[in-house]
């Protein structure tokens, strides 16, 4: 089974020193570096071969391996899991330094989860992906792609979804049916593994998460007659309708309806980079409407320096502010443009922290806020805060207060040696929906209200 | 081929669908704007000698645009034209046979100008519940539903009195007081501006519409917005009365989003321009010609619709 599924709130404490006393008991044990670095190589050899037999407690240990594993991971990448014991090797050449960093860094995490701020303990802050530790099972794709989810490369819902559809298709294509079982019954236990691991690399979006339950229901409708080869091709071509139609031509239609409510001379005001009004403006652009666009961003993502480069090389007019600047920014606006990350029931809005705070400041001085969401992330969940459902990020990212790529910490660096002092990176937020004006789906402009007609009715 | 169509389209033009609604207009007053556009489009569908399915849409579509483009403020309008195309539409996707379909619709056209008028009856009827005996009503401008609704309420043995304001630039509000007060109803009419004086005496607001828009607020005769702000501000409820077929496919972000917004009106006088010669009145120029007719009350100051598909939430009447 999968080792990272059964993380949970188990304390890290027991991370490195549990490796080394499986097979006995699971009382944390201090070793020394060299103690530690031989054992740790043994036990990765016997992980590869026991990986099977071992039982879901002990195996909640391997995912608390830092990050630090992600070099091994690189040629890890690509090839079957006979590399992977090759990889083994690379790391002993690699050295005492990086399993004395990783002890550092494994011993940084077990701090970091004891520092965690009561009210989001029910938030996990992942723990990073170690793809040489990953299960067997685990096709390849998917292992580049959970690395990619937990280092934030791949970074947007959109961007996010379509990454993790095109990933299953080529599981899909490199599936085959065991013995005595149809592709309908077994492929969704095939992949009920690869799931879960990219859940644990990164909290799935809500949009996935209906394409996925899409994808099931999919597979779950397939003809057992149909050949193997049939039966793949088929949903691969499922899937790429759903992206095409969900997204893709989603996106296409939004950006048309938003152009009926873009004149010229408006200052358009938009928060962090939502693909889809990136498209808007660059189309509005197009069309030859004049305007103006502020880009409000914010620490520690710093999405919207991508929105700025692109927008600014078609040859929009920007402003670019950070978000406590929202307020004096605010004064000139004519229109908001948000992103959404999801929908649900009750009209609020789930978007990128900061959302929130744009939108009633727009409300505040009686601005129209128009959200761009596509009707794959409606949920029919409801939320009436930002504790209940959130995701938190890794606390070290708000200590780094550089704002290029190289990283520069600031006060807060000593933060771990301070008792009293803890650090939260809060992922998203709620925005009630009484502060949003008008919400353009594919299916036309709607009062945020209306969400769950929409999910009735499509 | 082609010349059956210049014909075609030669007599649905001597056919002008302007002065054949107008006509709709001068000869029933009670009649109300979008019925009298579905009525002059019935018409055209009886002239048309169009011989295909396609021809005889797009004669369809352009005389509603010519229709919409003919008159000034032409919200209600546009909401009967396009609930009558939409409805030709759906018919012409049903039916097969081009004859049995222009009988179909004839007909259909026919039947929803009779229900028209029983329209109002039913929405009289759900309305008068909100009128409680001894109440103070305060109504704006000349609503023909608010009138059948007051009206069928007196009827009840109902007692009440009507504030009505006065309505400017049209003064409608004065035909209403009149109106009101030959049935029996007590009304006094009141200036536009003295709204927040007397809002304190009064029970509960009713309005009309020239439209509801996508998210549930409306667009009806100018100073109703304001009336809805002073309202929401003394706590009074506000009722709007209107038919089912005054739903409109707009979504307007504000007040400037409206198709009947006048742009004018947000510029200045230059003063520049003027040399000190010319009279203030020259400066100030033809106000009224800038001034907008029709405002746009957001969702969050209506508490209840009154229409014929029943009492509604201005959500619960997005989802319609």
């Amino acid at each position: 089974m999968d080792p990272a599924s059964k993380h949970g709130r188990t304390s890290n404490s027991s991370s490195s020193a549990n490796q080394t006393t499986n097979n006995t008991s699971n009382a944390p044990v201090k070793k020394s570096a060299k103690e530690l670095k031989a054992e740790r190589r043994a036990l990765q050899e016997r992980q590869r071969a026991e990986k099977a037999a071992r039982a879901a407690g002990n195996a909640a240990v391997p995912s608390k391996k830092p990050p630090s594993g992600s070099a091994t991971s690189t040629t890890v990448g690509s090839t079957s899991s006979t590399s992977a014991t090759a990889t083994v090797v690379p790391s002993e050449t690699a050295g005492s330094a990086k399993t004395i960093d990783s002890k550092q860094k494994s011993s940084h995490t077990k701090e970091i989860n004891n520092k965690q701020v009561d009210m989001f303990s029910h938030l996990e802050i992942s723990k990073g992906t170690n793809t040489s530790l990953a299960p067997k099972e685990i096709h390849p794709a998917i292992l580049m792609l959970g690395l990619q989810f937990s280092e934030f490369k791949i970074c947007g819902a959109n961007a996010r979804c379509i990454a993790a559809l095109t990933a299953f298709k080529k599981v899909i294509q490199d599936y085959k049916t065991p013995e005595g079982t149809t592709l309908s019954r077994h492929l969704p236990t095939h992949l009920s593994p690869q799931i879960t691991y990219l859940v644990n690399a990164r909290p799935m979006s809500v949009g996935m998460g209906n394409a996925i339950r899409h994808l099931k229901w999919e597979i779950s409708t397939i003809d057992i007659e149909m050949s193997d080869d049939e039966a793949k091709q088929l949903l691969c071509e499922k899937i790429d309708n759903f992206i095409r139609d969900s997204i893709t031509v989603a996106d296409r239609v939004i950006v048309e309806y938003g152009l009926q409510k873009i004149q010229d001379g408006d200052v358009i005001l938009t928060y962090a980079r939502s693909s889809v009004v990136q498209a808007l403006l660059l189309e509005a652009h197009e069309k030859g409407i004049k305007f103006k666009v502020i880009i409000i961003d914010s620490r520690p993502r710093l999405e919207g320096k991508k929105l700025l480069n692109c927008l600014v090389d078609a040859g929009i007019n920007c402003t670019y502010a950070f978000l406590h600047a929202v307020g004096f920014a605010m004064k000139d606006v004519s229109k908001v443009f948000l992103g959404a990350h999801a929908f649900m029931s009750n009209g609020a809005l789930y978007s990128r922290v900061g959302t929130a705070m744009v939108a009633m400041m727009a409300n505040e001085k009686n601005i129209p806020v128009i959200i761009c969401c596509e009707t794959y992330k409606f949920t029919d969940k409801v939320q009436l805060d930002s504790f209940v459902m959130n995701e938190q990020g890794n606390p070290n990212d708000v200590v780094n207060i550089s704002t290029t790529l190289t990283p520069k910490p600031g006060l807060l660096s000593e933060w771990l040696n301070k008792p009293d002092l803890k650090l939260l990176n809060l992922l998203y937020d709620l925005t009630p929906s009484k502060y949003i004006t008008t919400v353009i789906t594919e299916v036309g402009m709607i009062p945020c209200t209306s969400v769950p007609v929409i999910l009735r009715e499509y | 081929m082609s010349e059956e169509n210049v014909k075609a389209t030669d007599d649905a033009e001597q056919f002008d669908i302007v002065t054949c609604y107008q006509k709709f207009l001068k000869d029933d007053p009670d009649l109300s704007m979008p019925i009298a556009a579905i009525e002059s489009l019935v018409e055209l569908i009886k002239h048309s000698k169009a011989t295909t399915l396609t021809e005889f849409m797009e004669s369809l579509k352009d005389a509603s645009q010519k229709l919409k483009s003919s008159v000034k403020n032409s919200i209600s309008l546009s909401a009967g034209a396009d609930l009558f195309l939409r409805f030709v539409t759906r018919t012409s996707h049903d039916v097969t046979n081009f004859e049995a379909c222009r009988e179909h619709l004839i007909n259909s056209g026919k039947v929803l100008v009779e229900k028209a008028a029983a329209v109002r009856e039913k929405i009289g009827d759900l309305g008068v519940q909100f009128i409680k005996d001894d109440a103070t009503i305060l109504i704006h401008s000349y609503s023909r539903v608010v009138m059948l609704l007051l009206q069928r309420a007196a009827a009840c043995k109902k007692r009440f009195k009507v504030y009505v304001t006065e309505s400017r630039p049209l003064q409608l509000g004065i035909g209403a007081a009149k109106v009101l007060c030959k049935s029996g109803i007590p009304a006094t009419v009141i200036y536009d501006t003295a709204v927040g004086y007397i809002i304190d005496k009064v029970d509960a607001v009713f309005v009309g519409a020239e439209g509801v828009v996508e998210n549930g607020g409306l667009i009806n005769a100018i100073g109703t917005y304001q009336l809805a702000v002073v309202a929401k501000a003394a706590n009074k409820p506000f009722y709007a009365v209107i038919e089912s077929y005054k739903f409109v496919r707009l979504f307007p972000l504000n007040q400037y989003d409206l198709p009947t917004h006048t742009p004018d009106l947000l510029t200045f006088p230059d003063l520049e321009q003027h040399n000190t010669d010319s009279s203030e009145d020259e400066v100030i120029g033809n106000y009224e010609a800038i001034n907008p007719t029709v405002d746009y009350t957001p969702p969050d100051y209506i508490t209840l619709l009154c229409t014929d598909l029943g009492v509604l939430t201005p959500s619960g009447s997005a989802s319609k």
